[in-house]
């Protein structure tokens, strides 16, 4: 009797011992690779190089860079126009599927494409049309748009205007990004029962009063989901800036960290400079993180699971 | 009656037409970077460059100032175009097999040599088969790395692949199965790093990979990756294991098999596909990973590396780049398309 029970408490023990061994790998884990990364930059991005000491005098540094202002704000610049862009095209998109036509399938699997492309993959793409003899200026030739020895310099040379550039970089990146947050929108239209779309057609609804009055509200939570997480990559856009334009004609801020750690590494500044944008950019995208934690309800006291 | 279904004919028609113009242009970008993998150098500098890659070139032998004359059909001039005048056959070889992109032999151009003598016509007429892959085979025996990289690269993801599933796939099961103290908490941190910019850890990680003895290796990046993938398998195999009821374990419990038993025998193969699912997306994550990779490397670079650079230094020719570039994209495009479904568990589902 007294072996049952002694067992069966040993047995409850156990169980509460169990999932905290399952979870103790990825703690020590991210304890290792992702809490002391972490620690590290924060505390470099504070520590007087020659004294070892505390100092703000990185950041005054970051913050004086003629280049920091221009990349903040083209950063925010692409960050708007492409998050509000793709967001409407994408929703169209996911719309176009979610009607279920005959060959709705296909066009899904081929849509998402761009998508599944690597970002320099996508960038080899665009700078080989982009270039005054690349396939974009060739494919308008045989169009019949453009005339033999006519050539649109999509880059311009160094004359070209800001607007242009952020025009480009956002309709390229656009492409590339569309798909993803239509894939997210996708699943958040098939989760609406279609009860509820019917019920606003029946009650005399058009199309787009039943889009604005039942479809987009019970999609909010997706809507927000696909934004911030949109956001959070938009943050971070460099790669096709670069391989298209180079380095420092249109700073942004993950760009700037490449630059100072690969391209200047020799410089005094650069690894202070590196870092301060680092933590920068992370600061940016963590308090894009905590608003997607708080909108999804992380912060709430909450008993259910999964 | 008629009217109403001519009607509805149209409507379905211009539907159709709608839909395939987006999708063309939508895919019109992929098809000339494809294109363009496969143009022959002196296409692929022409202006306008054609849409389509040949399959075949035709040639004309005549004879020259300096030997012989070589001349190609040049489809945008509807014309012969003469590219070459020389005695040397080695050189005139090498110039069809590399810049014209076309199989040829030693043998087989000696036989038009001496056809064209023999003839005692002004010239001969001849085609060749189109070596497609020759923009392949350069960018990967010119670019220097290539191919240890592309080596590096499929290692990085094996190792990231290993390390997220069985670290991840543990915590997975455990926030499937248990409810514990610190669950939620942990399944939003989980959610948070996997957020956070990964060119944020590269930099630091610098010196810490240094003095571990790992930087510029394959090891050391794969350890990064996982970072970010351990967090994706995590929300994965949650939501597998929470599919497969606890019930099928316990049956086999009543059964006699053991806890673990009962896991490797009725649990995993039917998690496999789900399993699949997430190690493809390790795959992914690795594969196409490029900033933590240019921090963290130096000669070693990873595949992505490669490309970069040679996109970058703008030095290699287009359409080598365009194979570059294709070369990386088609693994990706393949577990895409794979791992679609699982898509929306990248991150963490709809409702979290």
């Amino acid at each position: 009797m007294v072996n049952v029970l002694h067992s069966k408490s040993f047995k409850r023990r156990q169980k509460k011992i169990v999932p905290y061994l399952l979870i103790l790998p990825v703690v020590i884990y991210y304890i290792f690779f992702w809490v002391r990364p972490v620690i590290n930059v924060l505390v470099g991005s504070f520590t007087d190089i020659n004294t070892g000491g505390f100092t703000l005098g990185n950041f005054a540094m970051v913050f004086q860079d003629p280049t920091f202002w221009p990349a903040f704000w083209n950063t925010a610049i692409i960050v708007v126009v492409s998050v509000t862009l793709e967001f409407f095209a994408a929703l169209a998109l996911a719309l176009l599927i979610n009607r279920k036509f005959w060959g709705s399938s296909y066009f899904l699997f081929l849509v998402i494409i761009p998508m599944a492309l690597p970002a320099v993959a996508a960038a080899a793409m665009w700078q080989t049309g982009l270039t005054p003899h690349g396939w974009l200026n060739s494919l308008l030739f045989h169009l019949g748009i453009l005339d033999e020895g006519q050539k649109i310099f999509w880059l311009g040379g160094y004359d070209a205007t800001k607007a242009r550039l952020l025009a480009i970089i956002i309709l390229v990146d656009a492409w590339t990004v569309i798909p993803s947050v239509m894939i997210i929108l996708l699943a958040g239209l098939q989760n609406i029962p279609k009860e509820a779309e019917e019920a606003g057609y029946v009650f005399g609804g058009n199309y787009f009063t039943v889009l604005r009055k039942i479809t987009i509200p019970m999609l909010s939570s997706t809507i927000q989901t696909a934004v911030i997480l949109r956001l959070i990559s938009a943050i971070q856009i460099w790669l096709i800036i670069v391989l298209l334009l180079g380095f420092g004609r249109l700073p942004v801020l993950v760009e700037r960290i490449v630059y100072y750690h690969e391209e200047v590494p020799g410089l005094d500044i650069s690894y202070q400079m590196a870092t301060g944008y680092t933590v920068i950019v992370s600061i940016l995208v963590s308090i894009a993180a905590f608003f997607y934690l708080y909108v999804s309800g992380a912060f709430k006291h909450r008993e259910d699971a999964v | 009656m008629t009217s109403k279904s001519i009607n509805k004919a149209a409507r379905k028609t211009i539907f159709y037409l709608f839909v395939t113009t987006l999708l063309v242009g939508i895919l019109l970008p992929v098809y000339f970077l494809v294109t363009l993998s496969f143009l022959s150098t002196r296409e692929a500098y022409q202006f306008p460059l054609p849409m389509t890659p040949a399959l075949k070139t035709d040639l004309k032998l005549g004879y020259g100032e300096r030997g012989y004359l070589l001349s190609v059909w040049e489809r945008s001039e509807d014309d012969y175009a003469t590219v070459l005048d020389t005695n040397d056959l080695d050189k005139m070889r090498v110039y069809i097999q590399s810049i014209l992109g076309t199989k040829i032999t030693d043998e087989e151009l000696a036989e038009q040599i001496a056809r064209l003598e023999s003839s005692g016509e002004e010239e001969v007429f001849f085609t060749q088969p189109r070596n497609l892959l020759y923009n392949y085979e350069t960018f990967f025996r010119v670019t220097r790395d290539a191919v240890p990289a592309l080596m590096r690269s499929i290692q990085i993801a094996l190792i990231t692949i290993v390390i997220s599933l069985v670290i991840g796939g543990m915590a997975g099961y455990a926030f499937a199965r248990y409810l514990f103290r610190g669950r939620d908490a942990l399944k939003f941190s989980v959610l948070f790093v996997r957020m956070f910019p990964g060119v944020a850890i590269a930099i630091p990680m610098v010196l810490i990979l240094a003095n571990m003895g790992l930087y510029d290796q394959p090891m050391g990046l794969a350890l990064i990756y996982s970072v970010g993938s351990i967090g994706l398998t995590v929300w994965i195999t949650a939501s597998i294991f929470l599919g497969i009821p606890v019930s099928m374990e316990e049956a086999a419990q009543v059964f006699g098999a053991t806890k673990l038993q009962s896991f490797v025998r009725i649990t995993l193969p039917l998690a496999f596909p789900g399993l699949a699912a997430a190690a493809m997306y390790a795959f992914l994550g690795a594969w196409n990973e490029t900033v933590a990779a240019i921090i963290l490397t130096q000669f070693n670079p990873t595949f992505s590396v490669v490309v970069y650079q040679t996109l970058l230094g703008a030095t290699g020719q287009v359409n080598l780049a365009a194979a570059g570039g294709i070369a990386m994209a088609v693994p990706a495009v393949f577990f895409t398309f794979f791992i679609r479904k699982y898509i929306n568990q990248m991150w963490g589902g709809m409702r979290v």
